[in-house]
Formats: structure tokens, C-alpha cells, sequence
């Protein structure tokens, strides 16, 4: 594993950490585009600067830094090769983000040793890659996963947070592994780690960005913990609604897709209407969020850290009037609550694309 | 915070999801298709960097002609929508669901329909329209049912005493930038009985929707007759050719016959809805003839089989040209919004299609383009009366 810690020495050593955020970097963070070799090519060629951001991610991460008293920490783990660490970080330099962790996959060690099947494969990769970063963490420390849907990384989450749960037996695990096409001696350290482990319900939350739309129910199988998202201000929200962001941050990540990627109150609206339909936020959620906004102190306090442009005013009043125009919604208009179940790991390896699983 | 905050506004369209032989259904896959759809000249490249900087290059929804993005809202049992919307891939940014307890089947009558379902999912759309959700409306149902609702809720124009569905048909003539075959022919069945004044309006209103929606800049308008000459047919077609002779800002050509609307002499026929209806109903008819003709042939005598497999991609071309599917819908004229009203059958292409033209009729300007027609036709304006 090649990590590297600390990406600002001015930044002080963290503390045991009690949350974690956990980022997949393409498609969740960055806008990559590699479903063509050519695309794959421009990818890895491209310099920092040309990378780009998904809309409000940034100033999402910049929002989780600030939050939980300062004890939150950021990592990041990507299948895009060690090569890439440099453009990568510089990238995230550029964006503002701190970072505590950044994990990359050998690929070049996997080609020269013959391990092709391990270019692709994610399983054997991510998985012994997150138990890793629960050493040296309590059994109270949170996580919360952001990954997206091109490659799986809802099994992955899903399933390391049944592992650290204690709701996965080593015999299934076992057989998982197996299954994904996982290298005897990955899965060997894989077993390894998890056994050493103490349980926690340590994974709180997973979302998923739709970076390719996937319908949203195909996730229905992982139940309520993950959350399916078209963006990151319905991210916002739902850690709003978690606790885990104050509500001017969900304005400034809001602030952000209208700023600087021209998005709409009404396309910020229509998330937000998703959302509550899939019951992922609740009515009392947004009625909290539509009043804290529209309220004098509300304004007044938010305000001054949005800049106090008069354009920034301009929005805030129309997000807050677009939550007010959503109702009259009532519960039986809301789509059905997501439900709780054993997941079937070896049904969902199998309904994967079949770059993902074993040949 | 970076630099100035500037809004984009979409255009949202209203459908109503729950009307059409195929609804909703088809109606969902449609709006799910469209919602992932990028409108012309909209950009896929958000900013390289965030950070703190101002970003000075162009966002992804940056507005040009034509290429503001499409929101839709969807009118329905909002469980049963949000059910199949789940099992779609679509984008959450551009679609919203508003609920509609009650629905008007194609075989009620609209009247009564409309007065003991006042939370139906066309009369719900057509309200929506009014209060400024949505700048149109789409629906495939009942057209009595979608006509009344928007006379229920919507205010005419001024100078319309009465409103015209349009519809399009193909022609063997090519017009405007897109070499569009088609021709428009109004009204269609809204208004069954005409005054002269009410030609004139339709005459203003095709010719604005010819050229918007066509893209045809002089469009070819004439009244339908039973005679080329000024002075052949019912009174009120007689003294509305004396004033569209008059008027300026159409090209009106005079009088066509029967005969001259698949040759496509004008772009835009103008008729009573009855006359209009009858018309519509021949073309579809005669359209779905010569098809049957064709698989009778095709079953009757090898030779003939083997010559229609050789003609066979020139066939499929005319099928695609003469099928309703490929047009979308036909515009209601006259009111303050627009309605398309796509046929009952419509599966989700047709639909798409109509959505399209709905979109594009606003993006256009087409509505403040027939009130300057009005305008110029001048002294139009009769008191409102109970339309048909």
C-alpha cells in the first residue's frame, strides 16, 4: 500500500480522528471520463490544472475538513495508478483540499509481476486498502464513504461496513473474495486484517455519485445506509440531516454549483425533491434547512461567510423560497422508505458488469 | 466566494403523465430520456479548478440559442411516478414530480370529467402553467378534456376570440432552413364553427408557429376552399380572404383546394376545426391505406414481394416521413401558453418529439411573436366569448 500522509505541513498532526471521509477520486471527485482508450489516454496525460471537479465536491470536502471539531479526517483512495500521484495532489492542492491519506493502486507492480486480473479488479484492491485505515482509529471512530457508480464501489463500502459491523462471517468473506477474483495472497491479507479488527458500526454513511445515472433503485439492494446521489448538494443534505454539517455549509456548497457551474435554484430544487421523494431527507429536514435560510438571522448569519454579494443574497432568497414552493407534500405522495436487509454480496458480485468479477 | 452569482433559467415544461393510451408508462420513459439529454451548445466542462479562484471559463449550462436546459415536471399519481422514475436512468436536476389524485380516461366526456375531477392530472398541469411553474404543456390524453383545461385556467391572447389546434402533415414540398416536408393545417377540431375573424387569427397564429417551429421565414399561408378564386366558398372564408389580402406581415397566396394540401402549395392551411378535423382524419387514413396495400401485395405474389424488398429502404423513408411519431404533437393556439397535445397512442418517442416542440415553441418566442402578429392584424380584439 503507498500512502502518504499530511498534505500541508502547517497543518497540525491530527488527533484519533472521529470521523472519517472516505473519497474515491474519478468519477467522485473528478469528472474522469476513461470509458474510451483514447479518453483513458487524455486522462493520464492531462495536467492538474485541466482536471475538473464535480460540481460542489470541492467546497464539500472544504466543508467536512472544518466540521467535527476539527478531528475529521480525509482519505482518499483511488484505482488510478501510483504514477498519477503527483498530477493528483497537485490538483487537490490547486482545489484547496487538505487531506490526510491518499491511496493509489500499484498498477505498474501488477503488470510487471503478471497480475492482470488485478488491474481491474477493485475488490482485492479497496477493500484490504480501508481495513488498513482503520488501524490506529477507535472503535468509535465514524466513517463516511463517497464513491460512484462505474465500478463497485457500493459493494465495497457496503460490504467493509458489514465487516467492521461483524455481520459478515470470515467463511463468506472467504468466498466473496473468491468470487470478486481476488488474488490468493490479497485475500489472504484481506481475511488477516479483518480479523484484527474489533466490531463497530463504524460506517454511518455511502453515497454513491450517479456519475453514469444509473437508475437509482438498482441500489435499493444496500438498504438505507447508502444513498444514492445525482450531486453533492443532495449529499449536503443528507449530512445536514446527519449531523454532520451545519446548514450554512450545505448553502455554500449550493453556492458553489450556482457560482461557478451555473446550475439553478430549480435544478437545486428538483434534488432536493428527489431526495425527500426517496425518502433520503426528511420533510422536517427541509422545512429546518427552508427556515434557517429564510430567516433574518439566518441571512444575516450566513451572509458574511458566503461574501455578501449581492448575487449570493439573491440566491440564498431563492433557495429558500424554492424549499417553501416544494410542499404541499404529504406522505403519501413520498416514495416507499428504503429498507434494511442482509445483503446478498455473492448476488450483488454477480449482477456486476463482468469487467468487475471473475472471468 | 468567487465572482457574481448568475442564475440559469431552464424551461420547464409540464406533462401530464398520466393521459394517453400508453401513460404513464411511456410518459416516464420519455421524460427520463430527455432529462439526460444536452440541450444544443450546452457544454459538458464544468470549471478545470476550484479552489478560491474566480473561474473565467464557460460553465456547463451556460445559455445560448436554443440551448437553455429542459426541466420537466411531471403531473400524476406521484407513488406510481416515483416507482417507475426508480427503475430509470434519469437526471434528478431536471425532472420533479407534482401530485395528481384523479385522471381523465381518453373515453370520458371532458366536460363532465373535468367538473367531478378537479384534481386530474391535465387540469393540475394546465393550473401549474397558469401559476408559472411551467411555460407548456404536453399531454396524450383526453384532447376535449386538455382543450377545457387550458380554457379553465389560461387567458386567450389578446385578439383571439377563439383557439386553434394545429397540426402537421407531410407534403411533397421542402420548406424552410431544415427542409422541413411538412405543412400546417389549423384548426384541427378546437373551434367547430368560425367567423371570419377567428380565420384571420389562425391565419396570424400559423404563420408565427410556421416560422418559429419550421423555421420557415415566409411562410406560405393560404384558407382552404372549394376554389382557388376570392370569391368561392362559405361567407366567412370569402370576407377573411378580402382582409388576409390586406394584411401585411403574412404571405398569404389566397385560396387552396382539397387537392393542393399533399402538394404542399402553402405551409400553413387555415380552416374551421371541422373542415380541419375531417381533413386530418383523411390524410391519417389514406397514409394507413396504401401501408395495407403494400403488405397485401407483399403477401399476394413473389414478383411483387421482390420488388417491394428492393424498394424496401425507400419505403421504410416514406413510413418514417408520413408517421405521427416522428412530429410530435399538435400545438393548441391562442392562449397565453402552449399546449402540445400528442395523439392518445403516443409511445415515448412520440412524446420525446412533443416535449421537444413544446420546448422549442417557448425557446423561440413564438407566443410573443403571434401577439405581435395580432397586433398588426389590428382591430381583431371581440369580446371574449364561450369557446368550442
Amino acid at each position: 500500500m503507498d500512502k502518504s500522509a499530511k498534505s500541508s505541513p502547517s497543518q497540525p498532526e491530527p488527533s484519533i480522528p472521529n470521523v472519517i471521509y472516505r473519497w474515491d477520486l474519478d468519477k467522485t471527485y473528478l469528472r474522469t471520463d476513461f470509458d474510451t482508450f483514447m479518453s483513458l489516454l487524455k486522462t493520464a496525460f492531462e495536467d492538474a490544472g485541466d482536471k475538473r471537479t464535480v460540481p460542489g465536491a470541492a467546497t464539500l470536502l472544504r466543508e467536512l475538513r472544518q466540521s467535527g471539531g476539527g478531528r475529521a479526517r480525509i482519505c482518499f483512495i483511488s484505482g488510478s495508478p501510483r504514477q498519477m500521484r503527483k498530477v493528483l495532489t497537485e490538483k487537490l492542492r490547486l482545489d484547496g483540499i487538505e487531506f490526510d491519506e491518499f491511496v493509489l493502486k500499484p498498477n505498474l507492480r501488477n503488470m510487471l509481476t503478471g497480475r492482470f486480473r488485478a488491474l481491474r479488479e477493485q475488490v482485492g484492491y479497496k477493500l484490504p486498502a480501508l481495513l488498513a485505515g482503520r488501524a490506529g482509529v477507535t472503535a468509535e471512530t465514524r466513517e463516511v464513504c463517497f464513491g460512484d457508480d462505474a465500478e463497485s464501489d457500493a459493494l465495497i463500502y457496503s460490504l467493509y461496513g458489514d465487516l467492521l459491523a461483524g455481520r459478515i462471517e470470515r467463511s463468506l468473506l472467504e468466498q466473496i473474495l473468491r468470487s470478486a477474483g481476488t488474488y490468493e495472497d490479497d485475500a489472504a491479507r484481506t481475511v488477516s486484517i479483518f480479523e484484527s479488527l474489533p466490531h463497530s458500526e463504524a460506517v454511518e454513511r455511502i453515497f454513491i455519485h450517479l456519475d453514469r445515472k444509473s437508475p437509482p433503485g438498482k441500489f435499493d439492494r444496500y438498504g438505507g445506509r447508502l444513498v444514492p446521489i445525482y450531486n453533492y448538494f443532495q449529499a449536503a443534505l443528507v449530512l445536514f440531516q446527519d449531523g454532520r454539517l451545519e446548514a450554512a455549509a450545505v448553502v455554500r456548497v449550493a453556492v458553489e454549483m450556482v457560482d461557478r457551474h451555473a446550475y439553478s435554484v430549480e435544478a437545486l430544487r428538483n434534488s432536493l425533491q428527489d431526495l425527500l421523494r426517496r425518502r433520503r431527507v426528511s420533510l422536517e429536514t427541509v422545512n429546518s434547512l427552508g427556515r434557517t435560510i429564510a430567516d433574518g438571522a439566518g441571512e444575516r448569519d450566513m451572509l458574511p461567510a458566503l461574501g455578501s454579494l449581492p448575487g449570493t443574497r439573491d440566491l440564498l432568497r431563492s433557495l429558500a423560497r424554492g424549499l417553501r414552493d416544494l410542499g404541499p407534500m404529504s406522505e403519501q405522495e413520498l416514495g416507499p422508505r428504503p429498507i434494511d436487509t442482509p445483503i446478498d454480496y455473492l448476488a450483488a458480485l454477480a449482477d456486476l458488469p463482468r469487467r468487475h468479477k471473475q472471468k | 466566494m468567487s465572482g457574481q452569482v448568475i442564475e440559469r433559467q431552464p424551461i420547464t415544461i409540464v406533462v401530464d403523465a398520466m393521459g394517453g393510451d400508453q401513460a404513464p408508462e411511456e410518459v416516464v420513459k420519455a421524460a427520463c430520456a430527455l432529462s439526460l439529454e444536452q440541450p444544443v451548445g450546452e457544454k459538458s466542462n464544468p470549471v478545470k479548478s476550484s479552489g478560491d479562484k474566480p473561474s473565467t471559463e464557460k460553465s456547463t449550462r451556460e445559455r445560448s440559442d436554443g440551448s437553455e436546459p429542459l426541466h420537466l415536471l411531471l403531473v400524476g399519481d406521484a407513488p406510481r411516478l416515483h416507482e417507475l422514475l426508480m427503475k430509470q436512468r434519469y437526471d434528478a436536476e431536471r425532472l420533479a414530480i407534482h401530485h395528481a389524485s384523479q385522471v381523465i380516461t381518453m373515453d370520458e366526456s371532458p366536460r363532465e370529467a373535468l367538473l367531478q375531477k378537479p384534481d386530474s392530472s391535465i387540469a393540475v398541469a394546465a393550473r401549474l402553467c397558469a401559476e408559472g411553474r411551467a411555460s407548456a404543456l404536453v399531454s396524450a390524453g383526453n384532447t376535449g378534456a386538455a382543450v377545457l383545461s387550458c380554457l379553465q385556467y389560461w387567458r386567450r391572447l389578446p385578439g383571439i376570440r377563439r383557439c386553434a389546434l394545429a397540426a402537421v402533415y407531410p407534403t411533397e414540398v421542402r420548406r424552410g432552413e431544415k427542409d422541413d416536408p411538412f405543412s400546417l393545417i389549423l384548426d384541427v377540431g378546437a373551434t367547430l364553427d368560425v367567423t371570419a375573424d377567428d380565420l384571420v387569427s389562425f391565419a396570424v397564429m400559423g404563420s408565427a408557429y410556421a416560422s418559429r417551429i419550421s423555421k420557415n421565414p415566409r411562410p406560405k399561408v393560404a384558407l382552404l376552399s372549394n376554389g382557388a378564386e376570392a370569391g368561392k366558398g362559405p361567407k366567412e372564408v370569402v370576407v377573411a380572404h378580402a382582409r388576409l389580402k390586406e394584411l401585411r406581415g403574412i404571405q398569404f397566396i389566397g385560396n387552396v383546394e382539397g387537392v393542393d394540401i399533399p402538394r404542399g402549395v402553402a405551409d400553413v392551411v387555415v380552416c374551421s376545426g371541422f373542415v380541419g378535423n375531417v381533413v386530418l382524419k383523411m390524410l391519417e387514413g389514406v397514409s394507413e391505406t396504401v401501408v395495407r396495400l403494400a403488405h397485401y401485395a407483399y403477401k399476394e405474389k413473389l414478383m411483387w414481394r421482390a420488388g417491394l424488398a428492393m424498394l424496401s429502404g425507400g419505403i421504410g423513408k416514406l413510413k418514417d416521413l408520413t408517421d405521427w411519431k416522428q412530429y410530435g404533437g399538435a400545438p393548441l393556439l391562442g392562449f397565453d401558453h402552449l399546449l402540445i397535445k400528442a395523439h392518445g397512442r403516443s409511445q415515448a418517442q412520440a412524446i420525446q418529439n412533443a416535449i421537444k416542440v413544446a420546448k422549442k415553441g417557448v425557446s423561440s418566442g413564438l407566443l410573443p411573436d403571434i401577439e405581435r402578429g395580432l397586433r398588426e392584424a389590428g382591430n381583431l380584439t371581440v369580446p371574449s366569448g364561450e369557446q368550442t
